[in-house]
């Protein structure tokens, strides 16, 4: 029998005063937490902090001693267990692959569950492991035990996939891997991550890791969560000594003081180059076609500031000119310091300025690269 | 030839009890030791009953029985079922125990039932062990079956004992010798079935 | 059935279990002596030379499936009746778990104690005797506790071939169908063996905790 989807997509889950005592002591404390729709949250902190107990209550593996748990504002308390873990997709560190199921079976297992037919289980299946770079004529037969780390990964990841589940709770999933497969699995899962656009929750010892597929960033320590923000609030407001441990402020960012946008800027790819004499219509297509989010609009050799496609896709009244509606943008000059480049533009909630050389361009600033090349 | 006779119906009787009682083992056993699972109680009266009754001579179980159930079919049964069950039982409960925790742990996270657990993790994982106590209680039962001729239960083991009475060598290798074949081909039967039947994952 | 006391020891006495019991005891003893210095020397010398321990091995095993009272029956026109193929048949039952666990258990020593060992100067029959025996006791204890079981089995079958011993009052109370005598010897029986099974068992693990540095290998 089909299990029922119970969502089709996350709008959010909150976690309210959610706490889990073991004995005496608690595992989980008065958590508060919110996870977008859409977003990839990461979880880290110390060993013991939490972080798993708080992940296995998001699918009912435990059950909170006190405060809720609403998925799309449902209380998962009030629903069937069995259910409520179909509609996510598991992963652990260590796999858990079955070792008495082939590759094949194992990732086809719940589908096989939930009553389809061979075919399509069998195309699935076959879509999937191609999905994680395993070519199924190889893979499919073969067993757990005859495959590396990395690809027992892999085959873990698009066993969660399976059931399209618009939510994926992953425990380290690349934890008990080296470091170069590491990397490259993460390099992949980014991709993955664009391509399944859905909600991930995501624990990590590995702050690198954290930074480089992480949405936002949840900091837990003993049994309580300490802060979560994007990666650049953590870095430059952390709350305490340990958030600034967690992601090293000082190390990575000693040098700040002496960095210039220069050193950190990125040059301004043609792409983004729109003129201010099209119309919003015409530049939605135009957007559209080279995709790109935003665009720097130029009139006359001149900067006339910056167009986001959000506030063009109501063109059809006007159709205005892109001169007309350009917003300003931050302006910086290639010896201003990065610090108070960066500190200005979170002031004021933007996230790219450009960097001018006297009358000509010489580069964007893009706060979320420059954090990437400093860590 | 009446000799010829004897014999066929003697083993035919012999493998009727045999095979019954083998399949009322684990009929009983199986199901037992999944309870077993669930009732650390129930798992160690099983468990210590089981290794005390191993001990206990076959002679001496099948002696016990006769007061309270008498003589035949049934008190044999019984007799030997005392004894071939506790290889299976013992047998299931280690394999079903001795799955990696983490694995049924992880097959709850991706939502499998109670029972799909039990259906498709833990008895695929059981079942070479389980197997394995099937075929040694087999051959235990053969062994038994000869003796319980002794309360009534037909069979080779008749054969002997008639052979006993008079001490008629010939037909005490009568009984003895086809007794001895018998088990030689449960034996070799559940080798070749034990082969065809493991598992992939063990065999590649 | 058996009511009180004074009646079991009465059935005890006109049964007498006590000189049956001694019969029985005596078998078992001669038997297992005797299996011990087979098996355990089987078990060295396949160690000795490991080119004969699969076929002997499994040679064993073959034998281990006959029924007990097939094998000891097939005996008889070699031995006569009596104690003779009851004796003779509880040790070929039980060379196999002892050879098989002396086997194991030499092979099975760690090559670290062996470093050890050669390091010091012993020869290879020094390490034999001194180290690798030593360090099986454990694991042939189980094996003669195997033996045990196996042997009591044979020896309770020994009443139906005129050996004596608990066997001879189980065969007469059945044919005789005297419950009580079934229901007494039958339990006497049952709870000797269980309690030889028990102190083997304690001995068993005395040795794994003196020389328990032996480490079953897969
Ligand atoms: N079943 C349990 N029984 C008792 N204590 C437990 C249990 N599960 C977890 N704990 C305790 O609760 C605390 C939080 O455990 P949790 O597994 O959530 O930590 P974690 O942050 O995931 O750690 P790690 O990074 O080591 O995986 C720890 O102190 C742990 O010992
Ligand atoms: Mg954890």
């Amino acid at each position: 029998m089909p299990t029922q989807r119970l969502f089709e997509r996350i709008d959010s889950i909150e976690l309210q005063q959610v706490s889990k005592k073991y004995g005496s002591r608690y595992a989980v404390e008065s958590l508060d937490l919110t996870i977008e729709g859409g977003e990839l949250l990461i979880l880290i902190g110390p060993s013991g902090s939490g972080k798993t107990t708080t992940l296995r209550m998001i699918n009912r593996m435990i059950g909170p001693d006190t405060g809720s748990i609403r998925i799309n504002g449902q209380d998962v308390m009030q629903l069937d267990p069995v259910r409520l873990r179909r509609n996510m997709g598991y992963v652990i560190q260590n796999i858990g692959l079955f070792p008495h199921m082939t590759i094949g079976e194992n990732v086809g297992l719940v589908p096989k569950l939930e009553g389809w037919d061979e075919k399509r289980t069998n195309a699935r299946v076959r879509h999937l492991l191609d999905f994680v770079s395993l070519p199924p004529e190889r893979f499919i037969k073969r067993y757990p035990r005859q495959l590396s780390g990395g690809q027992q990964q892999r085959v873990g990841l698009a066993r969660a996939l399976v059931m399209d589940p618009p939510l994926l709770l992953m425990d380290e999933p690349f934890g008990a891997l080296d470091p170069i497969l590491r990397t490259q699995l993460q390099e992949e899962f980014l991709e993955i991550k664009k391509e399944i656009g859905r909600t991930i929750v995501f624990i990590t010892h590995d702050i690198e890791e954290a930074f480089r597929l992480g949405d936002r960033i949840a900091i837990m320590d003993n049994a309580r969560l300490v802060q979560v923000g994007a990666p650049e609030d953590l870095i430059f407001d952390p709350v305490n000594e340990l958030v600034a441990d967690i992601v090293d402020t000082k190390r990575k960012f000693k040098h700040m003081d002496t960095l210039n946008v220069k050193d950190l800027m990125t040059p301004l790819d043609a792409k983004y180059i729109l003129n201010g004499g099209v119309d919003a219509c015409d530049a939605v297509e135009i957007m559209k076609d080279r995709e790109i989010e935003i665009g720097i609009v130029f009139e006359k050799g001149m900067l006339a500031g910056k167009v986001e496609m959000v506030n063009l896709l109501k063109c059809e009244d006007d159709r205005p000119f892109l001169r007309d509606i350009a917003k300003p943008m931050k302006v910086f000059a290639l010896r201003d310091s990065v610090a108070t480049a960066l500190s200005e533009m979170k002031r004021s909630g933007e996230y790219v300025a450009m960097v001018m050389d006297g009358d000509t361009v010489g580069g964007m600033l893009v706060s979320d690269e420059v954090l990437l090349k400093l860590i | 030839m009446a000799a010829t006779e004897m014999i066929l119906n003697a083993t035919w009787e012999h493998i009727v009890l045999v095979y019954t009682t083998l399949l009322a083992s684990i009929l009983v056993a199986v199901p037992l030791a999944f309870a077993s699972l669930y009732s650390q109680r129930l798992a160690s009266v099983v468990m210590s009953f089981a290794n005390l009754v191993q001990a206990v001579p076959s002679f001496a179980v099948i002696a016990i029985v006769v007061p309270f159930l008498g003589i035949g079919f049934v008190p044999a049964l019984i007799a030997i079922m005392l004894r071939a069950l506790l290889p299976i039982i013992r047998n299931t409960y280690i394999g079903l125990t001795n799955v990696d925790p983490a694995q049924i742990d992880y097959a709850n996270g991706i939502g499998l039932s109670e029972w799909q657990i039990q259906r498709y993790i833990r008895f695929p994982n059981a079942y070479p062990a389980m197997f394995a106590g099937i075929k040694f209680s087999a051959i235990l039962a053969n062994s038994i079956a000869v003796l319980t001729a002794f309360i009534g239960s037909g069979g080779l083991g008749e054969i002997i004992f008639q052979g006993l009475i008079g001490y008629n060598t010939e037909k005490l290798l009568l009984g003895a010798i086809p007794a001895i074949v018998l088990a030689l081909l449960i034996d070799l039967s559940f080798t070749l079935l034990e082969k065809k039947l493991t598992p992939g994952y063990i065999k590649q | 059935m058996i009511e009180n006391f004074h009646e079991i020891m009465a059935l005890w006495d006109k049964h007498l279990l006590t000189m049956r019991t001694i019969e029985h005891l005596e078998m078992f003893s001669i038997a297992l002596t005797i299996s011990v210095i087979i098996g355990v020397s089987v078990g060295v010398i396949i160690y000795i030379r490991p080119g004969i321990a699969s076929p002997v091995l499994n040679f064993l095993n073959i034998l281990e499936t006959i029924p007990d009272l097939a094998l000891l029956v097939i005996l008889l026109p070699l031995l006569r009746l009596g104690t003779g193929p009851t004796i003779a048949a509880s040790v070929i039952y039980s060379i196999l778990p002892i050879a098989r666990n002396t086997y194991t258990g030499l092979k099975g020593v760690d090559s670290k104690y062996i470093y050890v060992a050669e390091a010091i100067g012993l020869s290879p029959r020094d390490i034999l005797l001194k180290v690798r025996i030593p360090m099986s006791l454990p694991l042939i204890a189980g094996g003669i506790r195997i033996a045990l079981v196996f042997t009591m089995g044979v020896v309770t079958l020994g009443g139906l071939v005129a050996a004596g011993g608990l066997g001879t009052v189980l065969q007469n109370g059945i044919q005789l169908y005297e419950k009580d005598a079934i229901l007494l010897a039958g339990l006497w029986t049952g709870i000797l063996a269980v309690i030889l099974d028990l102190g083997a068992g304690r001995i068993e693990k005395k040795l794994y905790k003196r020389y328990g540095t032996w480490q079953p290998q897969k």
